[in-house]
């Protein structure tokens, strides 16, 4: 359960929506030096379908970096969210911080 | 309105100052005149008592030389007339600034002089020494005359002063007048130009208002083309007229969030594939205006060409993922399936979209399953075909998420929607799909657009099977 130093956290809170996409995009900006990132959604308590998109953008944009990206998401309102979006199979979901941190430590190792 | 102020209260400075200091001056003057005055007349005194002397003495040396009482006259009348001139002297000496000299008593003394040794030993019958008496009377009214000079040196020294402080009056009102004319124009000329200045920018803020009324105005002639388009393709591509089945109802709805915004993306279509088959597709596409319905437009013609072409919904969502992926379109949720009529069957796949709901008669409604990514936003998407057997008399209800999302709360937006569907089927409503909307929305605020498409298999399974017999 060591959190490897090049685990870049992203945490978010509160409703996102349109009118917080913009902020999104650059909070998502790609961090070179991080080998995996985790973004942590349990404190998001609504995400609309811009936002999902942003998130997919997000991951193919890691994805083409090489870098290993988790979703943590402990609300049952955003995992039906995300299950609606489909984001199970772009994204490693976890409702487990140690989990997720462990998962992205063997990515990026 | 500064530059007209700064001007007014130049001038109320200005005219007081230069009044003030024309009178200021004319005092000034006026005094030099009086006073130049006073000396002509103090001079005019002065050479009298000179001319009176000089009289006595020409008389007296006449009289002296010839013996002939003639020249005594003009003696005796300036004999007479010398005291009252030399008494009036020092008050005009006075009267122009030179009191108390002492030439005045010098003069009057010298005279005195002169007339006790030298007038009155001539005109005595007997002379002695005329010569020696005439010598001594030419040294005194030498005496006389140098007094005379003296004085009448003061009076032109004063004068001259005089002459001076004229001089100088005169030049500093011309200087005021000169100062004053200088600032008028200064300020005249100021006011024009911040007057030209002002004109400019207000022309130049005419002009701006004009541009920016027109641009607004072609703003709106614009926003009023795209909106009449975007209304003209929602209302084409929405109300596109349901089959008509046997087997089959179909009842459907689509509320934009707001009249503004009256294209949303959203669509709904149900075609019939053959007798028994109908090909439904249901999606939202992100954002509103234009770009959203050509997205739209396009994402709904490639899922029912994709589908009426063949292959399973799955194989339809990723051929369409595809074609928007190349075509950078926006992302695009969907549900995209077939229903059987005679077998009672609904076949669907999901791409980003909510669960369809399934009403079977006699039990719960529930949420169906579902997955898969958006379309038109990555590469190897997978998508999943859901089967599922139901029975006549099932409702088969699918939605935009406007539907379910109402209040940020999805969990709460399931139960109202699955309640809404409940009430909607028990009513007598034909549309059903109006139904949900209006229970769903029933004192809430639509914040969405909210599509909705309802497919229900008839209850009775004998007409369905005798005309697929037939």
């Amino acid at each position: 359960m060591n959190p490897a130093p090049t685990i870049g956290v992203i945490a978010l809170s509160g409703e996102l929506d349109l009118a917080r996409r913009t902020e999104l995009q650059e909070v998502l900006r790609l961090r070179d030096v991080h080998a995996s990132i985790l973004v942590d959604l349990s404190a998001v308590t609504y995400a609309d379908s811009s936002i999902l998109a942003e998130l997919l953008r997000f991951r193919a944009d890691a994805a083409r970096r090489k870098v290993a990206v988790a979703l943590l998401i402990t609300t049952r309102q955003l995992s039906r969210l995300v299950q609606y979006a489909g984001l199970g199979d772009a994204f490693a979901i976890y409702d487990d911080r140690g989990a997720a941190l462990s998962y992205l430590s063997e990515a990026a190792g | 309105m500064r530059p007209f102020f700064l001007t007014a209260v130049v001038l109320a400075l200005l005219v007081p100052t230069v009044v003030a200091g024309g009178l200021f001056e004319r005092h000034y003057i006026a005094q030099a005149f009086t006073v130049s005055e006073d000396l002509r007349v103090a001079r005019t005194t002065e050479f009298a008592a000179l001319r009176y002397q000089l009289d006595e003495e020409t008389g007296v040396r006449g009289f002296a030389a010839t013996r002939d009482p003639l020249f005594l006259g003009p003696y005796r009348d300036a004999r007479a007339n010398l005291p009252p001139t030399l008494d009036a002297l020092p008050l005009d000496l006075a009267k122009v600034g030179i009191g108390d000299t002492p030439l005045v008593a010098d003069l009057a003394a010298t005279n005195a002089t002169w007339v006790r040794t030298v007038a009155e030993p001539l005109l005595a019958p007997r002379s002695r020494d005329d010569a020696a008496i005439e010598r001594r009377g030419k040294n005194i009214v030498d005496r006389y005359r140098t007094d005379i000079a003296q004085l009448d040196s003061l009076l032109r020294d004063r004068q001259n002063q005089v002459d001076v402080e004229a001089q100088s009056a005169i030049n500093r009102i011309v200087v005021l007048m000169l100062a004053s004319a200088f600032l008028i124009v200064l300020v005249a000329v100021a006011s024009v130009l911040q007057q030209n200045r002002l004109g400019a920018r207000l022309e130049d803020q005419r002009l701006r208002a004009e541009a920016e009324e027109r641009r607004n105005l072609e703003l709106r002639a614009a926003f009023d083309v795209e909106k009449r388009i975007a209304d003209t393709l929602q209302d084409a591509f929405v109300q596109r007229p349901l089959p008509s089945h046997p087997m089959l109802t179909f009842s459907a709805t689509y509320v934009p969030a707001s009249e503004e915004a009256k294209v949303g993306g959203d669509w709904y279509d149900a075609v019939e594939i053959g007798e028994q088959r109908v090909l439904f597709t249901l999606g939202d596409v992100e954002g509103h205006g234009i770009e959203a319905a050509v997205t739209m437009n396009r994402a709904r013609q490639a899922l029912t060409t994709a589908a009426l072409t063949g292959g399973d919904p799955a194989a339809v969502l990723t051929r369409v993922n595809g074609e928007l992926l190349r075509s950078e379109a926006r992302m695009v949720t969907a549900v995209v399936g077939y229903a059987d009529a005679g077998s009672y069957e609904f076949a669907y796949a999901t791409a980003g979209h909510p669960p369809p709901i399934l009403l079977e008669p006699g039990r719960e409604p529930r949420m169906l399953a579902c997955g898969g990514l958006p379309l038109g936003v990555m590469e190897n998407a997978r998508y999943a075909v859901e089967r599922v057997q139901s029975v006549p008399g099932a409702l088969l209800v699918l939605y935009t998420d406007g539907a379910v999302e109402h209040s940020h709360d999805v969990v709460a937006g399931e139960d109202v929607l699955l309640g809404a569907v409940v009430t909607a089927s028990r009513s007598s409503e034909r549309d059903i799909a109006s139904r949900i909307h209006a229970n769903i929305f029933e004192g809430r605020q639509v914040g969405d657009d909210v599509a909705i498409l309802t497919i229900g298999f008839g209850r009775h399974p004998a007409a369905g099977a005798a005309k697929r017999i037939a």
